[in-house]
């Protein structure tokens, strides 16, 4: 009960949030002197009535004020609107969500899988050789630009042959047998996946490594271990359990990050994700369009922070006592 | 002593992955890329197509060599890909191309001559402003439909002249605001009458034409519903087609697949039905630098090669198994245009600084900046020599080129001589003034991110500050710079590209007449039209009136020609270079004859692949 009147009171607070923020998107994107309709204008073959027409469609022949009103009753309503192209947003979005999807769960599950372990491994050895080259890596991983890294990856792509440029499905894709999909998607997956999962697992091992750093020098892991536990219950029933509290709260960004794409690295890659989809929207202030991802950015940054909160409920007792006394 | 080698081990694995990544390219001399251009040369277009009737139905027959079906020809298009496969909606090339492959024209252009001849018309003739068209019989729909005169009067009278989708046919075509009207006079003729003598008609007949028993309940469903009718979201197996080929799969942000249609009325010499290749596809892809990394790794077929990367293609073509092709000069011009607004705007503003309004309307001025101007060496230094220096508004493959308009060097002699003669003049620092002392500086834009134009800014740049002018060299983001060209007028030179027909002069109406959507050089609002219209912008205007109206090509061409020796003369738009046209395409293909004015793919249906080669031949 006390659980359910806590995520209501978040929902409900999240509304001028939301507002907030959709309110300064829009003007921001209204205000700057990107002009939605220039392909069209400087086409010779558009006709001013076209232009005039289209100007009336999109809303652009009223104040910005009214624009935004118009939005928000549509956005209320749960519709999203036309892209400067005419098309759905929701279509548009709905093409996109599982691709993007596809590539970040893949990344988030692999740097967890590898990052958490490695952290604990270089907490545990700590100033060991292992140690200092599992830094040496993370750093280089932190340092290096995804951009760069990623077109990088391409030119290997191309001077090898043994991976597809870019792109999610090979043009002959659609008459494969199930397994040779499988396979043309794996193949076409390796580079970008690398490319986010050495970025993003660089920063999760220095993290677990430095959170269990901390634990392990408290009184009580000294306490434990002069009472002659064993190491490994030492850390990975005492020290563990209290190490993870920040990553639930970064599994949460996580989550936000989870739609949100990587702009940059499926640009180079190709790779068919929203990323790539809103920054050609911003490109050319498709509002409805851009409108949509930031809402849904801010929408999905609230639920993980909301779901990361939720989880350390249950997994910290301290936690659970604070809120009551609260 | 740890740290660095630590240090040390991280810099050598980053020189051994970069190194065995990045090889640069050679650099090429002048010269050497002089000479190589002349020897991409490509066979010319020997093909004779014929119209035969076999059992009732009209076939136009190609004397094309003879090839085997089947295979998978791989082509591109770059950017977000279509937005409609409605022809009648697309606004830009992507959607257009990829709809138009579904749907033939009554005419189309001869690839070689650039003539209007028939397609899905058996044939035509004109008398004065009648033009009667007669169709081929026994031509169906890909769904089993035959195509009729009524598709033809449905298509023209309740899509195009209603005002259904995309105007813009319609209002090219419009002569003094009247339209001209469709007759149906069979099922199998149709006649077009024009209000007047209108000779750009003849090339609107290559719209497509729809199958009225597929798009009527959409047109019936009024304006509005047909703006969205065949999106993107369409399955393809609802799509009724009458072109080459037709769409099975459609990839958002990845790729467009299209199937032969079975019953395509093109048939070889043997009496088979044509196309040949057996898919077509075309690939998705972002952005120039990833078609060619795409095509280096063997996943496309056939690319335009920017002047830029053809050193690069030349090097690979050794090893690799694609031939490269010289089409002449591309449609495409580059120019710097010079803002000579000289009104005000609703608050009482100057849309340009009243000094260097002053500069701009001088034409001594904007002649010295055109003779400071070394196009040779843009050619060479930009487009690596695959370009041809510029002086005209049409292009250098454009049928109406006036040719008497001379190329000239740069001459720093005569663009000093001509500052002087206006009262410019430089202080002992080499820095240029005008005749009220004030120091002679601007801003010149482009678009960010168009690499070639970047560069040609900055030796735009260069050359001027050779006559003491200080340049501002600023690219800016694309939506933006046309929202300044277009709606603002606040900005001084522009460089620029437009693409123009090298069949029609009149489709720059917008550009060159005085009152026209796109005239950025003394750009008007609707409220300014006829305002400040300067005598050689009258008559632009009287010239593009008359051009369009008069018949027959003579007539035409002397007002054309005048048109571009005024903007020779008064140079508002200075005309930089025209590319020329580079394509590459793997070897297995045959039939292939490209042209200045088709392209590589234009004979779409008579390309087949070497048997030979797909067993696996290098």
């Amino acid at each position: 009960m006390e659980i359910l009147k806590y995520v209501l009171k978040r929902i409900l607070q999240t509304i001028p949030l939301l507002f907030i923020v959709s309110l300064v998107s829009f003007f921001i994107i209204r205000l700057s002197p990107v002009d939605p309709l220039a392909e069209l204008k400087l086409n010779p073959s558009v006709s001013q009535e076209t232009l005039q027409r289209e100007r009336e469609r999109l809303g652009l022949d009223k104040p910005i004020g009214i624009q935004y009103i118009l939005w928000a009753k549509s956005f209320v309503k749960g519709d999203l609107g036309i892209t400067s192209n005419g098309e759905s947003v929701a279509q548009k979005l709905k093409e996109r969500i599982p691709n993007t999807l596809l590539l970040t769960t893949l990344v988030i599950f692999l740097t967890w899988i590898v990052g958490i372990p490695l952290g604990i491994l270089a907490a545990v050895k700590w100033k060991s050789p292992l140690d200092r080259i599992l830094t040496v890596l993370t750093s280089i991983g932190m340092a290096i630009p995804s951009f760069f890294f990623a077109v990088l990856l391409l030119i290997f792509a191309v001077k090898t042959g043994w991976f597809p440029i870019g792109g999610l499905t090979g043009a002959n894709y659609a008459d494969l047998g199930f397994w040779g999909k499988f396979s043309d998607i794996t193949k076409h997956l390796i580079l970008p996946v690398t490319v986010l999962f050495t970025i993003s697992l660089a920063g999760l091992q220095r993290q677990m490594r430095g959170n269990l750093l901390d634990v392990l020098d408290s009184d009580y892991v000294k306490f434990a271990r002069a009472k002659g536990v064993s190491e490994f219950k030492v850390i990975f029933k005492h020290a563990l359990r209290n190490a993870v509290n920040p990553m639930i709260t970064l599994l949460g960004f996580e989550f936000a990050g989870l739609l949100s794409g990587a702009a940059l690295t499926e640009y180079v890659f190709q790779y068919p994700g929203l990323g790539r989809l809103i920054l050609e929207a911003v490109m050319k202030s498709d509002i409805n369009l851009v409108m949509a991802s930031l809402m849904m950015g801010a929408i999905m940054l609230i639920l993980g922070n909301l779901i990361a909160d939720l989880l350390l409920i249950f997994t910290d007792p301290r936690i659970r006592t604070g809120g009551e006394n609260a | 002593m740890k740290i660095q080698g630590y240090v040390l081990s991280v810099i050598l694995f980053l020189i051994l992955f970069a190194g065995a990544c990045i090889r640069r390219d050679v650099p090429q001399n002048i010269t050497e890329n002089s000479a190589q251009t002349e020897t991409l040369s490509v066979n010319e277009y020997p093909v004779n197509r014929k119209n035969v009737t076999i059992n009732g139905v009209d076939y136009l027959q190609t004397d094309a060599p003879v090839g085997n079906f089947g295979g998978t020809l791989i082509n591109s298009t770059i950017g977000e890909g279509p937005k409609t496969f409605n022809p009648f909606n697309s606004k830009d090339a992507t959607s257009s191309t990829l709809s138009d492959i579904m749907y033939d024209g009554l005419v189309t252009i001869d690839p070689v001559t650039g003539e209007y001849i028939p397609k899905l018309a058996k044939s035509f003739e004109v008398n004065g402003n009648d033009y009667i068209i007669h169709l081929r019989h026994g031509l169906k729909w890909s769904d089993g439909k035959p195509i009729t005169a009524d598709d033809v009067y449905f298509t023209w009278k309740n899509i195009i002249l209603d005002g259904f989708g995309n105007t813009s046919t319609r209002d090219s075509i419009a002569v003094e605001g009247k339209l001209p009207t469709v007759q149906k006079l069979d099922n199998y003729t149709v006649k077009f009458t024009t209000p007047k003598p209108f000779a750009p008609f003849l090339a609107s007949l290559s719209t497509p034409i729809a199958p009225k028993h597929v798009f009527e309940p959409a047109v019936k469903k009024g304006k509005e519903f047909f703006d969205t009718f065949m999106s993107t979201n369409i399955k393809p197996n609802e799509l009724v087609i009458s072109g080459a080929f037709k769409l099975t799969e459609y990839v958002p942000a990845q790729r467009a697949v299209y199937k032969r249609n079975p019953n395509y009325y093109v048939i070889n010499s043997k009496g088979k039905k044509l196309p040949y290749l057996d898919k077509l596809v075309y690939l998705i892809v972002g952005d120039v630098n990833n078609e060619v990394l795409k095509f280096e790794g063997g996943e496309l077929d056939v690319i335009g090669v920017r002047g830029t990367d053809v050193p690069r293609f030349r090097e690979r073509q050794k090893k690799d198994d694609f031939s490269l092709g010289n089409l002449g000069p591309d449609t495409g011009t580059m120019y710097l245009s010079v803002n000579i607004n000289d009104r005000k705007n609703k608050e009482g503003k100057p849309y340009v600084d009243p000094i260097k309004q002053k500069w701009f309307s001088d034409k001594n001025f904007r002649t010295a900046v055109d003779y400071a101007l070394d196009r040779e060496n843009m050619v060479y230094n930009v487009a690596n020599g695959f370009a041809k220096p510029l002086f005209t508004p049409e292009s250098l493959n454009s049928i109406f080129l006036n040719k008497s308009l001379r190329p000239y060097p740069r001459n720093l002699e005569k663009s000093k001589e001509l500052l002087e003669k206006s009262g410019f003049y430089t202080d002992d620092k080499g820095r240029l003034f005008d005749k009220e002392g004030n120091r002679v500086e601007f801003t010149l834009m482009t678009n960010a991110g168009n690499t070639e134009r970047e560069a040609i800014g900055v030796m735009v740049k260069q050359d001027l500050e050779d006559l003491g002018m200080k340049v501002n060299f600023k690219p800016i983001e694309f939506n933006s710079l046309v929202n300044k060209l277009l709606s603002t007028y606040d900005w001084d030179m522009v460089i620029m590209g437009l693409t123009g027909s090298p069949l029609e002069p009149n489709g720059g109406k917008n550009v060159w007449m005085s009152n026209g959507a796109l005239h950025m050089f003394n750009q008007r609002g609707q409220d300014e039209y006829n305002i400040g219209v300067l005598p050689w912008e009258k008559e632009l205007d009287y010239l593009f009136e008359n051009g369009a109206t008069a018949l027959t090509f003579d007539k035409r061409k002397k007002y054309y020609d005048r048109y571009q020796e005024i903007i020779y003369n008064e140079k508002p738009m200075i005309y930089l270079y025209s590319p020329l046209r580079i394509t590459a395409i793997r070897n297995k293909f045959k039939n292939i004859y490209p042209t200045s004015l088709g392209g590589v793919i234009h004979n779409i249906e008579e390309i087949y692949i070497d048997k030979e080669d797909k067993n696996g031949n290098p």
